[in-house]
């Protein structure tokens, strides 16, 4: 059992699985599905071991490594886990479409890049499977044609030049420290100077940052998200943008290293400081931008990036607590956006495409079971207790408002508002509200797509009530980057300043929940009524014309959207219009007269000769 | 004593809000140069909607509701009453803070199912109401957590019982004062009135609601009343205590063994406390018409946020 | 203590709530409803019997169908008491109700409101007094008292017969019957 296993069975699985669905498209759906389970499995018996560096390949006259430690461990089994659920339901959302072969090829191949990332144990390799799933990507987002093609065009755009800048960081690592190896840098790189420590920092945390969206760079997420396929769409906002928080902790903790990360800069302009202040807008703007959408995956895909500034805050806020919960809050993240992600998805297939807030409605009578786990996708994203979404949030806030950090705590608690907000308009113009008449003949989801929504949201709530079982993980990372230990157990976390105990908060809940069931039962019991036996003041209920989706949140649409339009987006749509132009007028010499050439090249030369007679450079 | 704080909790937090919605009414009534009805008139009001037979549109339609009463009897059990706090070591004002969410949302859910666009603007203008005052709600209790260096209820009220009550220390004193202008807000009375306003849309979310739900959103409201008003006096006027007399007067009947009587006496002040903060803000409700939307959330943002926020700054400022 | 005394004394609780928490449907049929709001303010004040006034049907008991009801106006007030919730008393208020009162040759006006909607009593006046409101009240209640308030049990057991009236009227009403109705032969009620 080897690390190389586990990349050679994902990278061919992909491959292998094209060829099969040359031959048949049940076989490639069951291999596909094979694959991915295999992998699941053999991640899971890693667990607990860390294994050294294990030489795979000579590169470039360069030996490549990979590792694997708890860090990687907790990585790899996200991603194992939502692909395995993501290929189960695209099985039943792609049937039927053109070229599911290749959409196969790609997320198998984006899944195994990501396994190749936390596994790789030097820069090289780091930096291969990174462009591998970056390309990979974009073939994917571009899958249905037409406004996909663009929002692929500005993500890979925007990949490209992070994918550059993390370059620059490579090479001039390699040059200072002679090796590429990540561990062996870790010792290296405590006899360089701050300055130095500074600008690998901001090169790769502009690669990483540009990945993972936080607020200068994210403007590609919104579009990218909204046009990709949906169980695509999963994987993406679940832990593609992740990859980016996972090459953060890799330099700022595990190359860097805890002390000098913390101690570099001065007084308040402490680096990891400005990262929290970048994490706290990031939390609010984009999620009050999510508001004012009238598209589910964009409204979702803008919750992304809000959720993705807990996680930066939770991180760059330098105390055990609070990077532990950034941590888990990574694995919390993953579960309820790829589940809010699969029941847009479910809802798309059966109304044939459509995922416009404006135009759906009362779809909880259809798809009883997509909206369950909307209802508790949305709960863990909200926060509420119960959920594991809650355990993560609490473990971020107390160590900001004891750290004594009240504006940081401000912006991440006024966040939750603004997430109630835009999902409650999430839920209540899909399932709630009055069944428009075109869609009275729906089904309900089909099994291969109920299947996920349910494991995801059962891992919302186990995790929710026993956060002990996954915080056990994070305590092992957080104390090998250096931290103190957290006082861990089964159903919380004890200290003395306050501690937090789910076991107690679920009982209590379902105990009051089982009284007040009894005291509505001691009422007469109510009559079922259909939908247009509705108040309308003496009136018969209209079809179609009853239902409240659009402009949801009026009044506070017209006081705050003036403050919440894109400024970056459109900040950088000029910067690329001037290079454009700048790049036309450029295009004017190209005449494509050869005597315009021939004056050019006498030109140029009577200035060389010019510069020699007066200051004879050569 | 847990079981027993457990058990009784919820029915005693449901009595002193029907009374306080009773002698809301009855208040209103004097000043308004009329007789009320009589003080009892909303358990009269329960009885009669749980012998009502009425209408339901699904099953959310119920377990919204359920599900908000569920959420509000748990929160009341966070609160400390006096001496008394049956769950206490679970996670401070944090929890609270997120289980008091549990509210609105049973009701936005139940709410939904109804099928009634009356019921789908009330639930909007309920929520942006919340939003509106959670901007300085969040300023203030976390210039409270920051200037105790905790997030427990209970150690903030034993704090204040030798250091004095917040709202007249100083640091504390803009938010106490800022949180006198938001309890309206939180407490759904006049000026802020906006999520039932029966003239505008016909009651809101509670438009399809009979027998019943009805019965259980009146008992949620009481509750909800109980819970707003317990906070405010736990975290600013005491909760319980009255100085530094009540604490010589403490320890001598602990030692004494009568400790049943201490929190007896301790839970008449909090309650004394409740009823006086009450009355004003039902005179406040009495005079004030009720405020748009807009109008609501330009004000909570403007004032209220702005006193919070100096108090913040000056609890950092001295905490330094 | 026999069995219908315990029954009985279980029951008063109920009993009480009907009387004592009678919400009203604020519903302004015709011209009577100018004497509503005098009767519900500080003047004479109604609130000391209990009696408010709500904005839906689904929250009120109590159904005051003031002045006249032309044939556009039956069909929202049939609505509004089908969407009331059990146990529910219905009172006319106005002599336009009773027989037809000033319009009782008119083409367009309902002259006999029972043979639509059940009621329980009638107040006669065009328009009565306030105080008129309150004796109505008081009234209803010692019919409540006595179990003679069932104008929703009549509705209930005889819906053939009103809904045969409604159709009578109306043609095809837009909505379907409240209660299931089955053929079978019963001597006319009214």
């Amino acid at each position: 059992m080897s690390l190389q296993l586990i990349l050679i069975i994902a990278f061919s699985g992909a491959f292998i699985t094209y060829l099969l669905g040359k031959l048949s498209h049940r076989v490639r759906d069951y291999f596909a599905v094979l694959v991915s389970c295999a992998l699941v499995v053999i991640i899971a018996l890693f667990y607990g071991k860390s294994v050294g560096k294990t030489f795979y390949l000579v590169f470039l006259d360069l030996p490549l490594f990979l590792e694997l430690n708890t860090l990687s461990w907790f990585f790899a089994i996200t991603i194992a886990v939502m692909g395995v659920l993501s290929i189960i339901f695209s099985l039943s959302y792609i049937k039927g479409k053109e070229r599911t072969d290749f959409y196969y090829l790609m997320m198998l191949l984006v899944n195994a890049s990501m396994l190749g990332i936390v596994l790789s144990g030097d820069l090289v390799s780091f930096y291969i499977f990174w462009e591998i799933m970056s390309w990979s990507t974009f073939l994917l987002i571009s899958y249905n044609r037409g406004p996909a093609l663009a929002a692929g065009m500005k993500y890979i755009i925007m990949s490209v030049i992070g994918s550059a800048a993390m370059l620059i960081g490579i090479l001039s690592l390699y040059t200072t420290c002679g090796t590429l190896i990540i561990s062996e840098i870790a010792v290296n790189i405590t006899s360089a100077s701050s300055g130095y420590i500074l600008f690998i920092l901001i090169s790769f945390v502009i690669g990483f940052g540009i990945k993972s969206a936080i607020v200068p760079l994210h403007t590609w997420l919104p579009y990218a998200h909204s046009e990709a396929p949906s169980p695509f769409s999963a994987v993406l906002s679940g832990i593609l943008i992740k990859m980016g928080t996972y090459g953060f902790l890799l330099i700022m903790y595990v190359v860097i290293g805890l002390k000098a990360f913390l101690e570099l800069g001065s007084g308040l302009l402490n680096f990891h400081y400005i990262l929290c202040w970048l994490g706290a807008i990031t939390i609010v703007i984009p999620t009050f931008i999510a508001l004012l959408q009238n598209d589910a995956k964009k409204l979702l895909a803008w919750h992304s990036i809000g959720q993705i500034g807990y996680i930066i805050l939770g991180i760059s806020f330098g105390m055990s607590l609070s990077v532990a919960g950034g941590i888990f809050h990574i694995f919390n993240h993953a579960t309820f956006k790829a589940l809010l992600f699969l029941t847009v998805g479910a809802v798309e297939y059966r109304t044939n495409g459509v995922r416009d807030l404006n135009s759906l409605g009362g779809l909880i009578k259809k798809m009883p079971v997509v909206f369950i786990g909307a209802l508790v996708g949305a709960f863990g994203l909200i926060g509420i207790p119960l959920t594991n979404g809650f355990v993560s949030k609490w473990l971020i806030y107390k160590s900001l408002i004891l750290q004594g950090q009240p504006f940081l705590a401000f912006f991440a608690l006024i966040g939750t508002w603004g997430t109630i907000l835009s999902l409650y308009k999430f839920l209540h113009n899909i399932f709630l509200g009055q069944l428009p008449e075109k869609y009275k003949n729906i089904k309900k989801a089909p099994f291969s797509m109920q299947f996920p929504i349910i494991i995801f949201s059962l891992i919302i709530i186990l995790f929710g009530i026993l956060p002990g079982i996954p915080l056990r993980v994070v305590n092992t990372i957080v104390t090998s980057f250096g931290f103190e230990s957290l006082n861990v157990n089964l159903w919380g976390i004890a200290s003395e300043t306050g501690a937090l105990n789910t076991v107690n908060i679920f009982a209590a809940i379902i105990v009051a929940g089982i009284i007040v069931w009894l005291i509505f039962k001691a009422g007469r019991k109510a009559v079922s009524v259909a939908q247009d036996d509705n108040y309308a003041a003496g009136a018969y209920v209209p079809p179609d014309k009853y239902h409240y989706t659009v402009d949801f949140y009026n009044p506070l649409y017209r006081m705050i959207s003036p403050f919440l339009r894109d400024f970056v987006d459109k900040f950088y749509t000029k910067l690329a219009g001037w290079t454009r132009n700048l790049c036309s007028g450029v295009r004017r010499l190209y005449t494509g007269d050869v005597g315009n050439y021939v004056i050019y090249i006498v030109l140029f030369l009577a200035l060389l000769i010019f510069i020699q007679l007066n200051w004879s450079i050569w | 004593m847990n079981i027993i704080g457990i058990v009784l909790f919820p029915p005693i937090a449901f009595v002193i809000g029907i009374f306080f919605i009773g002698l809301s009414r009855r208040i209103m009534a004097r000043i308004q140069w009329r007789y009320g009805p009589p003080i009892i008139q909303p358990i009269i009001d329960i009885i009669k909607l749980f012998s009502q037979r009425s209408v339901s549109h699904g099953i959310i339609f119920g377990l919204g509701i359920i599900l908000s009463l569920a959420g509000s009897i748990v929160v009341v059990l966070f609160l400390p009453l006096g001496k008394i706090c049956p769950i206490s070591n679970s996670g401070g004002l944090l929890v609270i803070f997120y289980l008091m969410l549990l509210m609105p949302l049973g009701a936005a859910l139940s709410g939904g199912e109804a099928a009634n666009p009356n019921t789908s603007i009330g639930i909007s203008r309920k929520l942006i109401l919340a939003l509106g005052y959670e901007v300085p709600l969040l300023l203030i209790l976390l210039a409270v957590m920051t200037y105790y260096k905790t997030i427990s209820i209970i150690e903030i009220v034993t704090i204040q019982q030798s250091m004095g009550w917040s709202l007249v220390s100083l640091p504390l004193l803009l938010s106490g004062i800022a949180y006198l202008f938001i309890l309206p807000a939180i407490m759904g009375v006049r000026p802020f009135e906006l999520i039932k306003a029966p003239q505008e849309i016909s009651s809101g979310p509670i438009v399809e609601y009979g027998g019943n739900f009805l019965a259980l959103t009146t008992i949620e409201h009481a509750l909800s009343l109980f819970i707003g008003i317990a906070l405010f006096v736990n975290l600013f006027l005491g909760g319980g205590g009255i100085g530094s007399i009540s604490l010589q007067l403490e320890s001598l009947l602990t030692s004494a063994g009568l400790g049943c009587i201490v929190s007896f006496l301790t839970g008449i002040v909090f309650f004394i406390k409740m009823l006086v903060v009450f009355v004003i803000v039902i005179l406040i409700n009495a005079v004030y018409p009720r405020l748009r939307v807009e109008q609501a959330i330009k004000y909570l943002w403007k004032w209220p946020t702005l006193f919070a926020f100096i108090g913040l700054v000056i609890v950092l400022i001295i905490r330094r | 203590m026999d069995r219908n005394k315990l029954v009985k004394w279980l029951k008063a609780p109920t009993k009480m709530g009907h009387k004592y928490s009678l919400h009203v449907v604020y519903f302004c049929t015709g011209c009577g409803i100018i004497e509503i709001p005098p009767v519900i303010t500080s003047r004479w004040d109604a609130e000391r019997f209990g009696v408010i006034p709500v904005a839906t049907p689904r929250q009120a008991n109590l159904f005051l169908i003031t002045g006249y009801v032309s044939v556009k106006t039956l069909k929202a007030i049939i609505r509004t008491y089908e969407q009331m919730p059990e146990p529910k008393f219905t009172v006319g208020f106005g002599s336009c109700p009773i027989n037809g009162g000033m319009y009782w040759d008119s083409y367009n006006t309902i002259k006999h409101l029972d043979k639509y909607i059940p009621v329980d009593g009638w107040i006669a006046g065009c328009m009565p007094r306030p105080e008129a409101i309150f004796v109505a009240v008081t009234h209803l209640w010692t019919l409540i008292d006595k179990g003679m308030a069932d104008g929703y049990k009549k509705y209930r057991e005889k819906y053939k017969y009103y809904r045969a009236n409604q159709e009578q009227l109306y043609g095809k009403m837009d909505w379907p019957p409240l209660f299931p109705i089955e053929d079978k032969d019963e001597p006319n009620p009214s």
